[in-house]
């Protein structure tokens, strides 16, 4: 666009004006000789056109100049909605185009600080309802770490209790454990013990069959000494039957030498002789039965002492095979007790050990809930936090509503195009 | 004198050995009925039949109580026989005469009570029957 500034135009004026001024010259030269009177028309003239000319261009320039006077003056009431007409093609039509430009972008400005307004408010409500919500979520999740605080609380007493329990459990246990290993190591001293009685009652078992096969070996002359004793007895008898009949023989002879009279008395004296003969026979028959009866009872005591003890060796011999039974019946009772009282106490060391591992868990589960109660505390505290900045939020974001409103009401005050 | 000495209720007693027929042992005395309890029963020996006494219950009333078997002193004196059964035999033994008590004293100072058969035999008959 060809543009002609307001120097050039007042050149070209004045360059107008010189010529109009040297044809007034020229003109007032021709009228009068006068040069005073001519170059008086003349300056006259050249003023009156002066004027002329210069009140035309002033008021062109006035008049464009107030036309953006009122158009700023309408713009700072807040009328946008004005175009700027563009008059001439000078430095002022540069002036005109910021302006309209200005104008432009002060309007698009509005425009835009009117449409962040309203995002600002619609932010601002879409804000408040969040922050309602996230007021409403503050409270839900205080409640909660609440709840959470108390729930950990009581699980951490809970836990702590049950630690104790555990604790106190796994002391027990570890005393079964023990009382197991000494059970245990006594059972093993018991079948050792029981080991050593069965082989020691065994022993006196094969030493009460050497005893009474002795016994019996032993018995044997003591049984013959009676079958002897017997024998004698009766040989006893056969004497004492002998010195009686020898004694009542001497008395009949005695008898019939006192018939003889004189003549038998010699025989008397034999048969008397024979008769103390028989009688000391007899009596010797008899101090030898009474010898022999002793011997006989003796016999008989230490037979029949022999039997009891044979008897009592017998009934000693199935004691102790019921011992040895019974010794057995223990070792087979005590070995399966050892076995048992092994196992419990692997089983018990065992079941420690996973108590242990469960108090571990116990005391990792402790801390985790103090953990959690710390942690919900803290939540707490931040929710309560959270609450301040968000009621600082609620207060920003009234703030901001207040000077969207603000804003509302200062674009309010523009109009852009003929709203 | 030879005295034939034994015992009987007690006593010791004597007969006269010419009185004495025989000692019997393992004698097979038959009972006989209603006789005086004395009266052991019947002894047949030799071709004699004994009436056999129980001597202690015939002079003390007291039964023989000797575990041993009976010897039977035989008696025999005047076609009489009779069979003596004693508490104990002690045998024979010389003896003076008896004194007026019918008590004699052995040498080792035994006193011994004689018997003379003929008075036995009437104690005896003196007797009732099933005494």
């Amino acid at each position: 666009m060809n543009r002609t500034s307001i120097k050039n135009k007042l050149i070209l004026s004045f360059l107008a004006l010189l010529l109009i001024v040297m044809v007034v010259i020229g003109a007032a030269q021709q009228i009068t000789d006068n040069v005073i009177t001519s170059l008086g028309i003349s300056a006259a003239l050249a003023l009156a056109a002066g004027i002329i000319f210069g009140g035309i261009f002033s008021r062109s320039i006035l008049r464009r100049l107030n036309s953006l006077s009122s158009a700023a003056k309408e713009i700072s009431r807040g009328d946008l909605s004005r175009e700027i007409a563009f008059l001439s093609r000078d430095e002022i039509r540069d002036l005109e185009e910021v302006f309209a430009a200005m104008v432009k972008d002060l309007r698009e400005i509005i425009s835009e600080i009117h449409d962040v307004s309203t995002q600002i408010e619609e932010t601002g409500r879409h804000l408040s309802v969040q922050v309602e919500k996230v007021l409403a979520s503050s409270r839900e999740i205080d409640e909660s770490a609440l709840a959470i605080a108390k729930g950990s609380e009581a699980q951490s007493l809970i836990v702590q209790k049950t630690s104790v329990v555990l604790d106190r459990g796994l002391e027990q246990m570890d005393e079964a454990a023990r009382h197991s290993a000494q059970t245990a190591s006594k059972t093993n001293d018991a079948l050792k013990k029981t080991e050593t009685g069965e082989a020691k009652a065994r022993e006196t078992l094969r030493y009460l069959e050497d005893v009474l096969k002795q016994m019996v070996e032993n018995a044997e002359p003591i049984y013959r000494l009676s079958e002897k004793v017997e024998k004698i007895k009766m040989v006893m008898s056969v004497i004492e039957e002998l010195s009686q009949k020898t004694d009542l023989l001497s008395l009949n002879a005695s008898i019939e030498a006192t018939r003889a009279g004189e003549m038998g008395k010699g025989f008397a004296l034999v048969a008397n002789e024979i008769r103390n003969m028989a009688e000391n026979s007899r009596n010797s028959s008899h101090q030898i039965r009474a010898i022999v009866d002793d011997i006989f009872k003796d016999n008989r005591a230490v037979t029949l002492a022999l039997k009891k003890s044979e008897e009592d060796i017998n009934r000693g011999r199935k004691v102790i095979h019921g011992i040895v039974g019974t010794f057995g019946e223990m070792l087979s009772g005590v070995k399966e007790i050892s076995t048992e009282v092994q196992e419990v106490g692997v089983i018990t060391r065992r079941q420690a050990k996973e108590m242990r591992g469960l108090l571990h868990q116990f005391q990792e589960l402790s801390r985790l809930a103090q953990e959690n109660f710390v942690s919900t505390q803290k939540t707490t505290i931040g929710t309560k936090n959270q609450k301040e900045e968000i009621m600082e939020i609620v207060k920003e974001a009234a703030s901001l509503n207040v000077l969207s409103q603000k804003m509302m009401e200062t674009q309010r005050r523009f109009r852009l195009r003929g709203t | 004198m030879d005295c034939f000495v034994f015992e009987a209720a007690g006593k010791h007693l004597g007969i006269e050995a010419r009185y004495i027929y025989r000692i019997a042992d393992e004698a097979r005395v038959v009972p006989v009925p209603l006789l005086p309890s004395c009266h052991v029963g019947v002894f047949y020996y030799r071709g004699d039949l004994f009436d056999v006494i129980d001597a202690g219950q015939l002079l003390g009333n007291e039964a023989r109580i000797s575990n041993e078997p009976p010897y039977v002193i035989l008696l025999k004196w005047d076609q009489k026989s009779l069979g003596l059964i004693p508490e104990r035999i002690v045998g024979m033994t010389w003896v003076e005469e008896e004194n007026s008590h019918g008590m004699i004293f052995t040498k080792e100072g035994l006193a011994i009570h004689m018997m003379i058969p003929e008075n036995i035999w009437k104690r005896l008959s003196e007797l009732p029957y099933g005494h």
